[in-house]
């Protein structure tokens, strides 16, 4: 048996989980090898330490002070180990890179929590920024007649616009011509009437665009009127 | 002498007597006739405190007033040629849909009606020809639409949503405007004049190409005008309801109640 074998099987040996076979073999090497002799007499130390004290231990006098000492004693074997993996590099360059790459930090609950808290502050600044900054890449949605920069294409808009309301108030119409000779004479006064006000309407407002092809009272008024006129069209062919 | 006095007398009471006869003939006739052509009918019907009225009428007068009882009472006045009507009562709803009674009819008669309900009811009611009165509503609701002419009055309205709409005719509002209430009046001809108290608080949107537009003392320096004076926007108050008034070829008059 050799030395790694046998502290291999040194666990086993403590908690008395060893064949006899292997246990026959393992006192034969530890009565020849004081090393491995050693550590079996320190593991054995250190667990009868423990299941005497079964887990209460008296805190070290200075416990500040201990973590201290270790905690440089881990930081010089790294700056150490850094040394030796690179031994070319300028001092201010390894300086800078290596105590940030091999640097560790400490924080309280707190300090983290106002990382954290930070961070997400950060990110929402920049995720609104940025999507404002889409937003103006967008070009925004305009009315018909703000579309139509030139008088000629406010003209076609609005041309467009009384075509398709035209087509529907022809559809409109033929169900009212259709009804029209059931109603009784005033009815049909009353309808003509009323009609011919909202065609002055509309065409008020047609006579204001054509003046000023951007007066959005007038484009709002004209889509008012028009939408009057097909009411009045639609709620008289019920009749 | 004597004699031919009261002869000429016999005589011209004779013609007298026969034109009488015939005037009163005449007017037999006539009022038996006029009474044939006018139909009345008076309905009541049970309800509740929160009533909702649906009418639908095709020409003619509407008149609603609140009154104290818990019943809603109809009363009908149909010309020739009388239009059908049957009133539903769904739930605390009552509709009269003449418009859908007498569909295919063509021709018929006035309707006039005269509603008396209570103070807590909502109305919408619908002409297509023919004024609207509405008096003393404290609902939620109260929709007036003339679809062609007829004037509309709306008076001690005080309800959350009032929409008052017709092409020909004047608009006349006389209320309070509620907390987050909506309020549209439109007209494409006429005059639209609303009547409210000085503390009212509501923004408003008003349209009148003609520029007639005259806030009174409710006007103030928050007031924005656009389209030279054809329609102004802002807020009176702390603009807690919402007020739209359009008018194409008319005024547009606040006035203090």
């Amino acid at each position: 048996m050799n030395c790694d074998l046998c502290q291999e099987l040194m666990s086993d040996l403590l908690d008395g989980t060893l064949s006899r076979e292997d246990q026959r073999q393992l006192d034969t090497h530890l009565e020849q090898c004081r090393s491995c002799a050693e550590v079996r007499n320190d593991l054995d130390s250190i667990l009868g330490f423990c299941r005497a004290h079964r887990g209460e231990y008296e805190a070290p006098a200075n416990e500040r002070a201990l973590w201290l000492r270790i905690r440089n004693t881990l930081e010089g074997e790294n700056d150490l180990v850094a040394a030796k993996a690179a031994p070319g590099r300028s001092e201010r360059h390894a300086g800078f890179w290596d105590r940030l790459t091999h640097r560790s930090w400490q924080f309280s609950f707190a300090q983290l929590t106002a990382s954290v808290a930070a961070i997400v502050v950060v990110v929402s600044l920049v995720t609104v920024a940025g999507l404002r900054g889409i937003g103006n890449l967008i070009p925004k949605r305009s009315t018909p007649v703000e579309r139509a920069s030139t008088p000629d294409a406010t003209r076609f808009v609005l041309n467009d616009r009384m075509s398709q309301q035209q087509q529907a108030i022809s559809m409109w119409n033929a169900r009212v011509e259709m009804n029209k000779a059931r109603w009784n004479p005033q009815m049909r006064d009353t309808f003509d009437r009323n009609l011919s006000v909202i065609d002055q309407a509309i065409n008020d407002s047609l006579r204001e665009l054509s003046k000023n092809p951007h007066d959005e009272v007038s484009e709002e008024m004209l889509n008012a009127a028009l939408n009057e006129k097909l009411a009045l069209l639609k709620e008289f062919s019920e009749l | 002498m004597r004699n031919r006095l009261i002869a000429a007398l016999s005589t011209i009471s004779g013609a007298h007597v026969f034109s009488f006869l015939l005037l009163l003939s005449l007017l037999c006739f006539a009022s038996v006739g006029a009474a044939q052509s006018l139909q009345h009918i008076s309905k009541r019907y049970p309800a509740g405190k929160n009533v909702r009225l649906e009418l639908k009428n095709v020409s003619g007068t509407i008149i609603v007033e609140s009154w104290e009882r818990d019943e809603i009472r109809v009363s009908a006045t149909l010309e020739s040629p009388a239009a059908h009507f049957s009133p539903r009562q769904m739930g605390d709803g009552l509709i009269i849909d003449v418009m859908g009674d007498n569909r295919g009819r063509g021709d018929v008669g006035n309707v006039n009606f005269k509603i008396q309900l209570p103070a807590t009811s909502s109305v919408d009611l619908e002409t297509k020809r023919g004024d609207i009165h509405v008096t003393n509503i404290r609902g939620g609701a109260v929709r007036a639409h003339v679809t062609s002419e007829g004037d509309i009055n709306l008076t001690g309205i005080s309800a959350s949503q009032v929409e008052a709409s017709n092409t020909i005719g004047n608009i006349f509002f006389d209320g309070e405007f509620a907390r987050g209430g909506n309020y549209q009046f439109s007209s494409t001809q006429g005059d639209i004049t609303i009547r409210i108290p000085g503390n009212s608080a509501f923004r408003l949107v008003a349209a009148a190409p003609t520029k007639k537009i005259a806030l009174g003392q409710f006007w103030n320096k928050g007031f924005q005008s656009l389209g030279d004076g054809r329609k102004v926007v802002g807020d009176v108050g702390d603009g807690r309801s919402s007020v739209s008034v359009t008018n194409f070829r008319g005024s547009i008059t606040f006035l203090r109640r």
